[in-house]
């Protein structure tokens, strides 16, 4: 997969490597919901623990990793489509939650619904922001850390500054090449 | 074979999510995350309409797994729209988080509704 490092590389190369990156995290994530799923399946119409337990475990993640990613490491160009486009965003699933609600309000269940997508919401944003404080605050001590290689060094980053304000992990968007 | 059909149907929904996303970013001009908005919108709508016809017509298990829990599952996605409506909080965006919070859920569940009884019509 990292054979293509530079911005001189065709871009076709380098967004087939990206789509192979997002295509095979996407596939591995799909595969661990369907396995938490089966693993947690409850009984039909009530609480939806399975779905809760992955978004949480997924929006923690996607914290964690997206804030290593670009404030301070990343192993390769590939490793962000993979992990945060791909693996948590296909092991995340937002309409399987809103449909789980609706199903159960159709169902009388009314009270059960608004607590799920109430909870859903809230733990999932403390998951993502303790994962992001975890990123910044455990494993990414402030000043030069050993553990971790500075991007400057390794000259895989390219020219990046170490904080990046905005950081949007799904949105490969904006960047047509330097996506990180 | 249902993992085969989870796989691809993974793989694709994690890929179409990206080029949506990327579209309707690119558009947008804003920081508002506009294009997971889109892509989580329109997934509700139609794993509802999955879900509603197999409610009612009996479609088979393997096939709303593979659509449902594996395409339309890996389209969506939760992961990113906490990590940006986090990143909207701490950035004091009050007015552009909440509108992502609540046109998320409020529309999503809406889109859900709508999609299950179309779904149960059809």
């Amino acid at each position: 997969m990292p054979q293509a490092r530079n911005g001189d590389t065709p871009l076709q190369g380098e967004q087939l490597l990206r789509v192979s990156a997002i295509a095979t995290g996407g596939a591995l994530g799909t595969l661990a919901r369907y396995g938490v799923d089966r693993a947690l399946a409850g009984p039909a119409l009530g609480f939806p623990w399975s779905t809760l337990v992955v978004n949480m475990a997924g929006s923690f993640l996607l914290g964690a990793a997206v804030t290593v990613m670009v404030e301070r490491w990343s192993p390769t160009r590939f490793a962000r489509p993979f992990v945060a486009i791909g693996f948590c965003g296909g092991f995340t699933t937002f309409s399987t939650m809103v449909v789980e609600a609706a199903q159960r309000g159709q169902h009388g269940r009314v009270g059960l619904a608004t607590l799920y997508l109430a909870v859903s919401l809230v733990a999932g944003l403390l998951a993502a922001a303790a994962g992001i404080g975890l990123a910044r605050g455990r494993l990414l001590p402030a000043g030069p850390e050993e553990s971790f290689p500075d991007p400057d060094d390794v000259g895989m980053l390219g020219d990046r500054p170490p904080a990046a304000p905005s950081a949007r992990p799904g949105h490969a968007g904006d960047h047509p090449v330097g996506d990180r | 074979m249902i993992i085969a059909g989870l796989v691809m149907a993974g793989a694709l929904g994690a890929v179409l999510r990206y080029v949506v996303d990327r579209t309707v970013q690119r558009r947008s001009r804003s920081t508002f995350p506009l294009g997971i908005l889109v892509v989580n919108l329109s997934g509700s709508l139609v794993l509802g309409v999955l879900a509603g016809s197999a409610a009612h017509h009996g479609v088979s298990a393997a096939w709303l797994t593979v659509a449902g829990t594996g395409l339309v599952g890996a389209y969506t996605t939760f992961s990113t729209f906490t990590f940006d409506t986090v990143h909207l909080l701490e950035s004091r965006e009050w007015a552009p988080s909440a509108v992502n919070m609540v046109v998320s859920l409020g529309a999503g569940l809406g889109a859900a509704a709508l999609g299950l009884a179309l779904g149960s019509l059809t």
